[in-house]
C-alpha cells in the first residue's frame, strides 16, 4: 500500500514550505506590528497602559504556544459562535498573538538599551513624550532590534510547525501527509528538517549581513531568548 | 456560553500527572543537556578542527530545524533502528539533544562576556591557562550566563508540552484529554495554562532569588 | 635589569614599535610619556609577555622573553603589572584579590598568604576593606587594592600602565601616594603616565615616545625644562 519515498514527493514538502513562508511573513508582520505596540506600552508614562501590556507578555511568555494554538483553533468557535475560522486564519491569530509578545520584549530592551542621558537630552530640548520617542528614541533603539529580530523570526518559522495539530498543511504537516503516503518518515523528516534548516539559516545568513554592515552586535544575553526552541 | 469548572474536578490528578510528568522530563533534559552542552562548547570552542566542525555543524542543525521536527525523527527513526523505546524516552532523549544545543551557546557567550582584561591580570600574576578559567574566568562567566541559562529552563519547560504531539503523557496531553472527555475545552484549557503559567513564574521567582543571593559579589549588573 | 634591544611590534600591517632600545637599572623610577597612540603602552606590555615581540628582544633579570625555554610564568612572577582598569576580579573580595597569585601561583600557605595580604592592604591603606567585593570600592581604592595584588607576588620590577587616566582627578593623588612610597622603598618601576607632576617628583628618568620610538630621554629636569627634541616641546607645550 505504500510506495517509496520519491522525487515527486519533494512538490507538496515544498508546497509546505511555501505555506509556512506566507504563514511566518504574515504572523510576523503582524507580530511586529502589535508588538511595536505592546513594547511602547510597556515602556510608557501611563501606569495602565504598563499594566496591560506587562500582564499580557507575563501570561503569553508563561504558556506554551502549542496551548496557546489550541486555544485560539478551539476556543475561538466556542467563544464566538458561528463565526467560521478558516485554518489559515486560526494559524495566523495564534502565532500573532504569541509573537507579540516577545517581540514586546525586544522592543522593551532596545528602547532600555538606549543610555538615559539621550532621553534626557531630548526632554532638556523640549521634545514631548512621542516626538523623543519618534526622533531620539526609536532610531536608535530599531538599529539594536535587529539582530534579536533575526532570532525571533527564526524562532516564529520553528514554532509554526506546531500549527501542524490544527490540520492546516504547513510543512510539518505536508511531512506527516507525505509520511502517510510513503510510510518513510525518516526520508520524509529528514526532507522537512532541511527545508527549515535552509529557511532558517537563510534568514540567520540575512541577520549576519546586517551586522557586518552595520557593525552592531548586540549582546544577545541581555535581551530575552526570543521564541521557542 | 457559561463556563463551568466543576467538571473538570473528576480529572485533577491526571492533570497533576501531567504536570509531573513535564516537570522531571525537563529537569533531565535540563541537567543531562547542560552537561553535553559542556562537550559541545569545548568541542567548538577546542584546537581540533575536525571536532570544531562537527560540534558547530550540530549546533546549527539543531537551533535552525523544529523540536517537533527532531521529536518525530527520533520518535520514528530509533524504532527503524530497532530501538522501541516508547513517547518518555523518545522526548527525554529529544529534548536533551536539543538542550544541549542551545547551552552550549549560552556557555560560549558566558566565557567571551568575560572582560579581557581580566584574565590579562591573571597572566601578568604568572597564572597558567587552565589556573585562569578555574580561578578567575568561570564565576563571573557564570555570573553573566546565569539568567540565560534560567531562561532556557523555562522554555525548555514549555517546550516540553510539544511531547504531546509524540503521545508524551504530559501537562498538554492531559488537558486535550480532559478537554475530549469533558466537552470542556476552554476551562481545561484555561486549568493547562494556569499551571503552566504558574510552574514559569515560580521558576522566574526562584531563579531572581537565587541570582541575587549567588552572585552578592555583582553589585551592577554585567561584570 | 631590563634590556630592550630593537624591539619591534606589529599588529597585522600595523607597525607600533619602530626599534625601541633602552635598559632600565635596578631600584629605577622610569616614566613614559607621550601623545596616544605613540605605542608607550604597547611597549610596556610587551615587558611581560601580554604582547608578544614581531622582533629584536626583551631581557630581564637574564630571562629572555622571546626565547622559546624562557617559562613566562617565571618571569611574571618578578614582573608586577597595574592595569589602567584596575581588572580586579569582581567575584573574590579584596582579601582574595591579592592571596591568589601567592596560593595558586608560588603556592604558599593560606595563612602565610593572608598574613601577607593583610600586610600589603595595611600599605595601601585599605586595611578595612579586606572583606568588601571590588564592586563596592571607589575607583582609587580599586587601584589601590591592584598594587596590593601585584605587590604580593614580591616583584623585583613594577609595571604601571596609566594607572590613573581612569581616575578622577580628586582621587589620583591616593593611588600616586602609593606608588611615591613604592618608589622610596626602592622598586624599579615602569610608569606609563599622563602625570607629568608625578614624572617630574618621582621619576629617575624621562622617556618620551612617538610614533613608536623613543625620541628624548634624559632627567625629568633635563626633559620638561628644556626639551631637545622638537616633537617633545611640541607635546610638553600641549600638556604642561
Amino acid at each position: 500500500m505504500f510506495r517509496a519515498f520519491g522525487w515527486q514527493d519533494l512538490i507538496p514538502l515544498a508546497k509546505g514550505a511555501w505555506l509556512t513562508i506566507q504563514l511566518c511573513a504574515v504572523s510576523g508582520i503582524l507580530g511586529i506590528f502589535f508588538g511595536l505596540i505592546l513594547g511602547l506600552a510597556r515602556t510608557s508614562p501611563s501606569r495602565i497602559a504598563r499594566w496591560i501590556s506587562t500582564i499580557y507578555i507575563f501570561c503569553i511568555r508563561g504558556i506554551p504556544i502549542l496551548v496557546i494554538i489550541f486555544f485560539i483553533f478551539f476556543g475561538i468557535p466556542l467563544l464566538f459562535p458561528g463565526m467560521e475560522l478558516d485554518k489559515f486564519a486560526a494559524a495566523v491569530i495564534a502565532l500573532t498573538v504569541f509573537a507579540a509578545a516577545y517581540v514586546a520584549e525586544i522592543v522593551r530592551g532596545s528602547i532600555e538599551a538606549i543610555p538615559k542621558g539621550q532621553s534626557e537630552a531630548a526632554e532638556a530640548l523640549g521634545l514631548d513624550y512621542w516626538r523623543k520617542l519618534r526622533y531620539v528614541v526609536l532610531p536608535q533603539a530599531m538599529k539594536i532590534m535587529v539582530p534579536p529580530g533575526v532570532g525571533f523570526l527564526i524562532g516564529l518559522v520553528k514554532d509554526s510547525s506546531l500549527v501542524t495539530v490544527t490540520g492546516f498543511i504547513e510543512l510539518t504537516q505536508a511531512g506527516n501527509i507525505v509520511t502517510n503516503l510513503t510510510g518513510d518518515p525518516i526520508k520524509t523528516f529528514l526532507v522537512v528538517a532541511a527545508m527549515y534548516f535552509i529557511i532558517c539559516y537563510g534568514i540567520s545568513r540575512l541577520g549576519r549581513l546586517y551586522e557586518r554592515r552595520t557593525g552592531i552586535h548586540i549582546n544577545a544575553l541581555k535581551l530575552p531568548e526570543p521564541a521557542g526552541l | 456560553m457559561a463556563l463551568y469548572f466543576g467538571d473538570l474536578l473528576p480529572f485533577s490528578s491526571l492533570f497533576l500527572e501531567g504536570l509531573w510528568t513535564a516537570v522531571y522530563i525537563t529537569l533531565i533534559a535540563m541537567l543531562a543537556g547542560s552537561a553535553i552542552g559542556v562537550l559541545l562548547y569545548l568541542g567548538k570552542a577546542g584546537a581540533r578542527r575536525a571536532l570544531r566542525l562537527l560540534c558547530t555543524g550540530y549546533i546549527e542543525v539543531i537551533r535552525n530545524t523544529p523540536l517537533l521536527v527532531q521529536l518525530y525523527l527520533i520518535y520514528f527513526a530509533l524504532p527503524a533502528v530497532g530501538i522501541n523505546l516508547g513517547p518518555v524516552w523518545a522526548a527525554a532523549i529529544g529534548l536533551t539533544l536539543n538542550n544541549a544545543a542551545y547551552t552550549a551557546e549560552i556557555y560560549r557567550a558566558g566565557f567571551e562576556s568575560v572582560p579581557y582584561g581580566l584574565r590579562e591580570a591573571g597572566k601578568a600574576l604568572g597564572m597558567k591557562p587552565a589556573q585562569i578559567v578555574r580561578y578567575i574566568v568561570i564565576l563571573p562567566a557564570t555570573r553573566n550566563v546565569f539568567p540565560a541559562l534560567t531562561n532556557q529552563l523555562i522554555l525548555l519547560f514549555l517546550a516540553s508540552s510539544i511531547g504531546s504531539i509524540i503521545s508524551l503523557p504530559e501537562l498538554t496531553n492531559a488537558t486535550m484529554t480532559v478537554s475530549n472527555t469533558t466537552y470542556r475545552t476552554i476551562e481545561a484549557l484555561t486549568v493547562g495554562g494556569l499551571l503552566y503559567l504558574a510552574v514559569s513564574a515560580v521558576l522566574a521567582l526562584a531563579s531572581k532569588r537565587a541570582e541575587t543571593t549567588l552572585f552578592r559579589w555583582a553589585v551592577s549588573g554585567h561584570v | 635589569m631590563i634590556f630592550v634591544n630593537d624591539l619591534h611590534k606589529k599588529f597585522g600591517p600595523n607597525h607600533v614599535l619602530k626599534g625601541v632600545n633602552c635598559h632600565i637599572r635596578e631600584q629605577e623610577v622610569v616614566c613614559v610619556i607621550g601623545p596616544s597612540g605613540s605605542g608607550k603602552s604597547t611597549f610596556l606590555r610587551c615587558m611581560n609577555g601580554l604582547e608578544s615581540i614581531t622582533s629584536g628582544s626583551i631581557v630581564i633579570n637574564k630571562h629572555t622573553l622571546n626565547d622559546s625555554k624562557t617559562n613566562i610564568n617565571l618571569v611574571r612572577q618578578e614582573v608586577g603589572m597595574v592595569f589602567q582598569h584596575f581588572n580586579l576580579f569582581p567575584h573574590l573580595r579584596v582579601i582574595d584579590n591579592v592571596m591568589l597569585a601567592p596560593l595558586r601561583v608560588s603556592r604558599i600557605s593560606k595563612e602565610e598568604a593572608h598574613a601577607k595580604a593583610e600586610t600589603l592592604l595595611a600599605k595601601v591603606g585599605l586595611a578595612q576593606k579586606m572583606d568588601a567585593y571590588p564592586g563596592n570600592l571607589s575607583g582609587g581604592q580599586m587601584q589601590r587594592v591592584a598594587i596590593a595584588r601585584a605587590l604580593a607576588m614580591d616583584p623585583k620590577i613594577m609595571l604601571f600602565d596609566e594607572p590613573t587616566s581612569a581616575l578622577d582627578p580628586e582621587i589620583v593623588g591616593e593611588v600616586l601616594t602609593v606608588m611615591k612610597d613604592l618608589a622610596s622603598e626602592g622598586m624599579t618601576m615602569v610608569v606609563v603616565t599622563h602625570e607629568m607632576g608625578f614624572a617630574r617628583e618621582v621619576a629617575d628618568r624621562v622617556i618620551f615616545m612617538d610614533q613608536g620610538l623613543i625620541v628624548e630621554e634624559g632627567s625629568p629636569e633635563q626633559i620638561f625644562a628644556s626639551p631637545q627634541h622638537e616633537r617633545t616641546q611640541g607635546f610638553l607645550s600641549k600638556v604642561l
